[in-house]
Formats: structure tokens, C-alpha cells, sequence
């Protein structure tokens, strides 16, 4: 239950797993994380050898190759502090595909110990410091993407609390809006066709109702719909929830 | 960099059958929604609690499967088990043999047409007619169904038309009512003419033997009426504990397959017909069916085996959306048959192991699953499977992740890499997944590359308190 | 064939011996399967009309009702249970013609049937028909309009109640409204190879 996993106030030592996303594409997001983090009072330690959650060879059928990326992972985040993610996905990895891809492991118990302590952004915010509203200001049509991999978990609802708090946001709703994006790691690249014809009736359905940006706790699902929308030459503004909590703060001289 | 069947299929799928699935699944999907919430205050919860009954069925088969048998043997029915395709076809050709029966009529079961049924007694003299509208079409037409629960959810009224003028039942007319009363005179006939009827069944009750038959057009109760002699081909899987069991069942059944509250005919059968009913079968013959389930069982997927055939999950299915059944090569398409068919072709595997990478692992179809089979990952244990076993299938279309995984498992080499730029440039080139790459770029552009950016920033802030990178 | 069996059951048995422990059977009460829609109050007959008037079906209290609604339409030839025959046919006036043996050979010259109903489920505006109590399989199912007599006493609240009454009949049938199918372009039509109009109607 979600008010089981608050934490204790005197201890707000996190671990932040920036993402590969981030780290080769997004890093204003990661930025905006460590910002946020920060303003609420964590102390962020960033350890230098991490790398990918191991997810991409997960989904593609790797398993040797992700497991081998995962026990780079539990070494690097080894210890007992929450690891903070920007990503749904990457959480998801953790807290449930890594367990499946070592149910036969010896190492399985170390590898559960690192998801039983790893948390989504907003999640973390809501569920974990127990902060429901935002402060700041952010004028604009919000559309919000709740990623697939949130699907089961206390992200979704927690990212559209937070966003729908901010003063001067509108979290604006959109047709199908459970229907995935297309993106699902290698899938985009092994089904392109599938994957665009997904991701454009996705995004038909995102600007029927007029968003100024598009928002979610998932680069990856940006990367592919704002990718989609650019070449097709009706470019869209993409932002992560981090960036949108940070934007807010700075436009409310908080930070 | 060889491309997945599935994309090429949905690249050159007519956009006329698109719309019509997309439109097809759509709106039964959002009544099943609708109704589920009107009629549950907490709609999951009795799906968790129907998969939990499921999975223990599944778990207890050894002792279940004796149970029912003996029940149905009481009950008057005589009992067959078939291994193979070939056996329960054999079975069946046995029992029509042993009749001097010529003429079957069929209602709606799936069993059917995995072991191949009417092909196998086709050529062996022996007519066997659908008598479900979609299924009656798919067979004049000699097209196979697009869904299990909807088979022409491809096709438009105009292509309907055309085959029944084609079949001499009457001129092109493609009102929906007067091809529904067309066919209805039709097998209507061929129902009264035929020696025996043959069913599947969505249920069978170990604690009384019964077997449930849901159906809306009464096809199965004609076929019930008409003829002397009822064979019902069931997969082993099918059986429910207890007929109070089939309360939650039915309750689901239904509203996820059609967004009903009940479909309009649930037959319980329990034996042939009783002694003073004219009409009816005198005789019940029963058929339980392997066919690869065992494998299945043995297996780390026998979750699969939960399933009560309602095709929630290909209505749900953004992938099933665009694609539709065909694209799929199997009589089980969309979520359940990306994992089932693949497993139910044994040794064959390879050959459809690409329906499991068919996904984008939304988990959409989990949600929906009225047994809650954790359908994504099952999945993925099999697209591991398709690699441990160099399934070409498997691997089409899907860039090498070798190289990867040695980068993101060296810290220095993963830094380096980001911090240089241009990946490709410092990369041995089978490390570059060049055709991934153009797969993306073909429909997308790619973000502008900033590695280093955020760690440069992380290393070299001004302390925040002790809030600094930590080497 | 015996073998088929014993390698089928055998590889059940295989199949499963690695489990370390097997899924148990989950409790559950059946009022957790109890819709929002079934009865709340005490007029069963009420309650079902309404739910059968919900999938087009036909609740009628009376015969005279049943023998206008039948003339409106034309439809004057039918057959119906011998059993019930007398008390219903001082309401049918000449020009009538209801048989009480039903005759395959000419199955489309019965415009009705009329049979005796085992229940009725008021949750769902179910019908119950079982085998022994059903004059003739296809009397009740092959004319364009299936008349099924009901009284109120056999009238149950839900699907759990109505599952612990199927006895040991062979062939019950929950029969809910008009048959349909929706296979051409997902339009609804009714009358596919069942009645197109389902009437219940009640005896007392």
C-alpha cells in the first residue's frame, strides 16, 4: 500500500539512476531530477559506474546479455539506499523483469533486494516523501502520457496528481489514452511499421485535444512519439515530469 | 537484417480490413469496459479471484481430468482421449464409421479447427458444415477466421454478399438481415439433415460432469435438436472445480468477450437425451484432446492454459489493432495465440517463434484477461526461448545486443563511448546496429546526442550540502 | 483408446511433479459474483421483465396478451406443450391452429412455440428450459417466436441460485432474450438459427 512505503523523514540519502536514455539524449531531464530531489530535501548520490538497467536485451530475448548488464547494475547500486529512477520502465525493470530473468540465478536474492529499494521519480515524491501537491507555476495544456510499464504500479496516478496541482497547469485528457505509444524497446526498430502506425494514431489523438507540451515519466515513449511528430514535419514539445515539477519552481522563484 | 513476417503483413494490410478490425475491437472493447464497471464495484478482483481458480485447475489436472471423466461416464457420455491432431480426427471418423454418418453439422469450437477437422474428413467423404454465420462464411469463402470470437471481423458486408451470391444463395444483397435469413433457411436444412452435431465446450464441471456451452444465434442448441449424435471436442484445460464456480465464470465470460451479461444460450449438458425427449442425441461422445497441452503444462507458460477463449485481449491489443488475425499464421492470434501457438506447435516451434516478439509489452492485455494470465511475461520467457534456440524467427529484425551489453557492463568504455560523440565512429561495426538504426530514422528522427552532458554538470556543480557526484 | 488416455494422463502427472507446491482452490462467496443488477426487492416477476425488456425479450403476464400479440403480427399457427394445452386454449380463437405434437418435416409452418419453462433467472431475464421438462427440443427452438410458461414461484433472484437447481437433468438451457449474432460488420441482428422474438410468459 502506498502509505506503507513512506519514508522515515530524518533519512533522504538517495541513489540516482539517471538512465541510459538520459545519459545519451536527455540530460536536462536528469538535471531536473536531481533539482527536484534536491529542493525536497534529498541528498542525491549519483554513483559514477552505472550504465542501463538491462532492460533493451530483457525485452529483445537476451537474457544472458541483460543479465549481465543487471549484475553490473546491483554492484553499482549496492548498499541500502532508495534508488530514485526518471523512468517508469527502468523501474519496472527492476522491481519485476530482472527477478523473472533470474528466477534459475543463484544471485536472485541480491538482484530482488536492488528492486524492493528502487522507485519511479514521482512515485517516490508522492508515495515515498508523501508530497501530493506541487508548488510553482507552469501555464500550459498539459497532455500526459502514462506509460505502459506504469501499468500495475502508483506512478501514473502519483505523475497526474503532481501535475494537475502545479497552478496554471491543465492536465488536458486525450482519446485511447490507455492504448500504448509503440515504442517497447527493440520492438520500435524489429516492427517499425507496427511501431509508427501506433505511435501516429497515438499522436492524432494527443493533438485533438490541443496540448502545448507532451508530458510523461518516460523518455523513451517521448523519444519515439516526438520523433515520430518531428519528421513528419508537425513537430511537438516533449518534457519529462521532472522538467515540468523544476520548470514550475523556477517560475515560482523556488529554486 | 531479415524483417519480422508481422510488420511486412501490417505494411501491406488493405486499409479497409484495418479499419474494420480497428473498429471492431475498439467498440467492444470500450462495452466491455463500460459494462464490467457498471455491473462490479471491483471487476479485478474477480478476475484475480477466476485466474486463481484457473491456475489451480491447471496445477490439479492429474487429478481433476480422472474426476470429470468418471462423471461424464456416469452421466451416460462415452469418453475418448486423443494425444495428437491426427488421433482426435481419427476419433472422430471413427465414431461417424461406426454410424454409417456422412453429415456433421458444427458449431463454434476452436479445437476444430487446430487438429485440422474438416480438412481431415473432407477427404475422406465426410461433410462437415459451420453453422456459426462467421465461421458458415469463412468456410464458403475458404478463408480462415481473423478472431475467436468474432471470425469475419475483417470482412464488409459487400465481400459477404458476394460470396453468397457466389454460393447460388440468392442475388447480391448485402443488408446484414437478409444475409443473417439467407443463411438461417440454409442451415436450417442442413441441420435437419444431418446424422450427427458436433460442439466444442467453453466449460466442463468436475464436480457434475457437465458440459457448458455458451453461444448467441442457437446454433449449437439446432444442432442438438436435429441430429442423433453429439461429439464434443474439448481441450483438457477446459475443466472448472465445481458448478458453483461457473457462477464466476459465466459472469465474466460473457462481458469480456462480447460486453454481455450472459450470451443468449448456456447449455449444461451432462449426457444425451433423456428418454422421453424426441429430439436429441442418443448418443454423447466426448473428447478430450491433448494436442501439445501437456507440453504446455510441463512448461514455464502453463499460465496460457488459464485461458477461457473470450479475445478480450485481441480487442485490447494495439498491435492485434493494426494487424489483425491473419497476420498471426495461427488459429489462436493476438495476445493468447503469441503465446499458445507457438507452444502448441511443439517441435515446430521455430516456426512461429515470432509471435512473441509481436508486442510492445504493453500489458493492456493482462488488464483485460478475465483469468489474469500475466500475458507479457509469458512473452518473454519465450522470446528467451526463441533465442536460446536460434529461432531465425526469433531474431529477425532485432539488433545484436552483444556488443551492448559488454559496453554497459565496462563503466570506462560506456563513459567513453558517451562522452565521444559519435557512437559510430569509435565502435567495431558489428557493434553498430546499422539496419536498427535506419528502421528508427525511416519514420523518425533521433534525438540530439548529449552524452556526458549530465554527468559533466553532475561532477562539476557547486556543492549542494553533500549533494555531489559520487565516483 | 486406453493407451491414448494413460499417455495423456501420464504426461499430466509428469508435467506436474516438479511443482513444489500446487495453487490451492480459492473460497468465495457467491454473492461476489452478484451484479449490480440483480433484485434487490421482493417482485421477482418485476425484476425479470425488467432485465428481459433489457436484451429485447418479451415478458407477458397473460395469455390474452400472448394471443394479441400474436394476432397483430399474423402469426397463427403454432404448436404448443400438450401438457399446457388445456389451460391455454380457451384463450386462442378460432382461426388458430396450434398443434401439440411437433412435426420435423415441416418445421417452418409453426410460427410459435409455446413450452413449459423449468425457471427463471431475474438477474439476467433468463429463461431455464430443461430436457425432461421440454415437450420438443425444437419446438422451442426452431419457430420465429419461442413462448416458454413460467410461474412465479420458479422465479430465483441470480446465476448462483439458478446453478444450484440444475439438478440432474441432461440438457438445461438458460435461454436469455431473442437469439442474435453480430458476426456481419458488428450489426446486431436477431432470429439467426433460434427464435427472433423470446416471450416469456407467466401462468399464475
Amino acid at each position: 500500500m502506498a502509505s506503507d512505503r513512506l519514508l522515515p523523514r530524518a533519512d533522504r540519502r538517495v541513489m540516482l539512476m539517471a538512465t541510459c536514455l538520459c545519459d545519451a539524449f536527455y540530460a536536462d531531464a536528469a538535471r531536473a531530477t536531481v533539482e527536484v530531489l534536491e529542493h525536497l530535501g534529498c541528498v542525491v548520490e549519483f554513483p559514477e559506474g552505472q550504465t542501463c538497467c538491462g532492460q533493451p536485451a530483457f525485452n529483445g530475448g537476451d537474457w544472458p546479455a541483460s543479465r549481465q548488464v543487471v549484475r553490473h547494475t546491483v554492484k553499482t547500486f549496492a548498499g541500502d539506499l532508495p534508488v530514485i529512477i526518471p523512468s517508469g520502465s527502468c523501474a519496472a525493470m527492476l522491481t519485476h523483469g530482472a527477478p523473472l530473468e533470474f528466477e534459475n540465478e543463484p544471485d536472485l536474492g541480491e538482484v530482488r533486494e536492488l528492486g524492493r529499494r528502487t522507485w519511479e521519480l514521482a512515485d517516490f515524491i508522492v508515495n515515498g516523501l508523501g508530497v501530493k501537491t506541487w508548488p510553482g507555476r507552469f501555464d500550459s495544456r498539459i497532455a500526459f502520457h502514462r506509460s505502459c510499464h506504469c501499468r500495475g504500479s502508483e506512478t501514473g496516478p502519483a505523475a497526474f496528481a503532481l501535475l494537475s496541482s502545479i497552478a496554471g497547469a491543465t492536465v488536458v485528457p486525450f482519446g485511447e489514452a490507455d492504448q500504448c505509444c509503440g515504442f517497447g524497446g527493440t520492438f520500435a526498430v524489429s516492427f517499425p511499421h507496427v511501431s509508427t502506425a501506433m505511435g501516429t494514431l497515438k499522436l492524432e489523438h494527443i493533438r485533438a485535444s490541443s496540448p502545448d507540451v507532451l508530458v510523461s515519466v518516460d523518455m523513451s515513449c517521448l523519444m519515439h512519439m516526438g520523433g515520430l511528430a518531428e519528421k513528419a514535419g508537425q513537430p511537438i514539445r516533449t518534457l519529462h515530469v521532472a522538467q515540468i515539477l523544476r520548470d514550475a519552481l523556477r517560475n515560482g522563484n523556488l529554486l | 537484417m531479415a524483417r519480422q513476417p508481422i510488420d511486412q503483413f501490417v505494411e501491406r494490410i488493405a486499409s479497409e480490413k484495418r479499419a474494420s478490425v480497428y473498429l471492431g475491437t475498439k467498440t467492444t472493447h470500450e462495452k466491455r469496459e463500460k459494462l464490467l464497471h457498471d455491473h462490479y464495484a471491483d471487476p479485478d478482483a474477480l478476475r484475480r479471484l477466476a485466474g486463481g481458480i484457473k491456475q489451480h485447475v491447471v496445477e490439479n489436472l492429474d487429478t481433476y481430468l480422472p474426476r470429470v471423466e468418471a462423471k461424464l461416464k456416469a452421466n451416460g457420455a462415452q469418453v475418448h482421449w486423443a494425444a495428437t491432431a491426427e488421433e482426435a480426427c481419427a476419433t472422430v471418423h471413427g465414431i461417424m464409421t461406426a454410424r454409417g454418418a456422412t453429415k456433421i453439422v458444427k458449431a463454434k469450437t476452436m479445437v476444430s479447427e487446430e487438429i485440422g477437422l474438416a480438412e481431415y474428413l473432407g477427404s475422406r467423404g465426410i461433410e462437415s458444415l459451420e453453422t456459426d454465420l462467421g465461421e458458415f462464411i469463412v468456410q464458403i469463402d475458404h478463408d480462415h477466421p481473423s478472431h475467436i470470437v468474432r471470425p469475419i471481423i475483417h470482412k464488409s458486408r459487400r465481400e459477404i454478399a458476394k460470396s453468397f451470391e457466389r454460393e447460388g444463395l440468392g442475388d447480391y444483397n448485402d443488408d446484414p438481415g437478409t444475409i443473417t435469413r439467407r443463411a438461417r433457411a440454409f442451415l436450417r436444412k442442413k441441420f435437419l439433415q444431418a446424422d450427427v452435431g458436433i460442439t466444442g465446450a467453453n466449460f466442463v464441471s468436475a464436480e457434475s460432469g457437465r458440459l457448458v456451452i455458451v453461444t448467441n444465434e442457437g446454433n449449437s442448441r439446432f444442432s442438438l435438436a436435429a441430429t442423433k449424435c453429439h461429439i464434443a471436442l474439448i481441450g483438457i484445460e477446459k475443466v472448472v472445480p465445481r458448478d458453483r464456480d461457473l457462477g464466476l465464470f459465466l459472469n465474466l465470460l460473457a462481458r469480456s468477450a462480447t460486453a454481455q451479461q450472459l450470451t443468449v444460450y448456456t447449455e449444461f449438458i451432462s449426457g444425451p437425451k433423456s428418454p422421453a425427449q424426441p429430439d436429441g442425441p442418443e448418443e454423447m461422445h466426448v473428447i478430450f484432446v491433448d494436442n501439445q497441452r501437456t507440453e504446455v503444462l510441463a512448461s514455464e507458460c502453463r499460465e496460457i492454459l488459464r485461458c477461457i477463449r473470450c479475445g478480450a485481449c485481441m480487442n485490447v491489443c494495439p498491435v492485434y489493432r493494426q494487424a489483425s488475425g491473419h497476420a498471426y499464421r495461427s488459429v489462436y492470434p493476438g495476445p493468447v495465440g503469441a503465446v499458445l501457438s507457438p507452444l502448441l506447435a511443439g517441435e515446430r516451434f521455430a516456426e512461429k517463434a515470432d509471435l512473441p516478439k509481436a508486442s510492445s509489452l504493453c500489458g493492456a492485455c493482462n488488464e483485460v484477461c478475465p483469468v489474469d494470465i500475466p500475458i507479457p511475461d509469458l512473452l518473454l520467457r519465450l522470446r528467451d526461448k526463441g533465442k536460446r534456440e536460434h529461432a531465425p524467427l526469433a531474431s529477425a529484425g532485432t539488433p545484436s545486443l552483444g556488443g551492448w551489453a559488454v559496453m554497459a557492463s565496462k563503466p570506462v568504455l560506456w563513459k567513453t563511448a558517451l562522452s565521444a560523440g559519435k557512437l559510430m565512429n569509435l565502435l567495431p561495426a558489428n557493434w553498430i546496429p546499422m539496419a536498427a538504426a535506419k528502421a528508427w530514422t525511416d519514420t523518425r528522427t533521433l534525438p540530439t546526442w548529449r552524452g556526458g552532458e549530465f554527468r559533466s554538470w553532475m561532477k562539476h556543480r557547486p556543492a549542494k550540502g553533500e549533494g555531489k557526484g559520487k565516483s | 483408446m486406453s493407451s491414448s488416455r494413460d499417455l495423456i494422463l501420464g504426461r499430466v502427472r509428469d508435467a506436474l511433479a516438479a511443482l513444489p507446491k500446487r495453487a490451492p482452490l480459492p473460497e468465495w462467496d457467491p454473492a461476489g459474483a452478484r451484479s449490480t443488477v440483480a433484485p434487490s426487492g421482493a417482485d421477482l416477476w418485476q425484476a425479470f421483465s425488467a432485465r428481459l425488456r433489457a436484451v429485447n425479450g418479451t415478458p407477458l403476464a397473460s395469455v390474452a396478451e400472448l394471443v394479441a400479440l400474436l394476432e397483430s403480427k399474423g402469426w397463427r399457427h403454432g404448436y404448443c406443450d400438450p401438457t399446457l394445452w388445456p389451460a391455454l386454449k380457451a384463450a386462442f380463437p378460432a382461426g388458430f391452429t396450434v398443434e401439440t405434437e411437433f412435426d420435423r418435416s415441416r418445421v417452418d409452418d409453426y410460427q410459435f412455440g409455446i413450452t413449459v419453462a423449468d425457471g427463471a433467472i431475474a438477474e439476467t431475464g433468463t429463461l431455464v428450459l430443461s430436457d425432461r421438462g421440454t415437450a420438443s427440443r425444437l419446438a422451442a427452438l426452431a419457430p420465429w417466436v419461442h413462448v416458454a410458461a413460467i410461474r412465479h414461484a420458479q422465479i430465483v433472484p441470480d446465476l448462483g441460485s439458478a446453478l444450484t437447481l440444475l439438478g440432474d437433468d441432461p440438457n438445461v438451457i438458460w435461454v436469455t432474450g431473442p437469439s442474435k449474432t453480430a458476426d456481419v460488420e458488428g450489426i446486431l441482428i436477431e432470429g439467426v438459427h433460434g427464435p427472433g422474438m423470446q416471450v416469456a410468459l407467466l401462468l399464475d
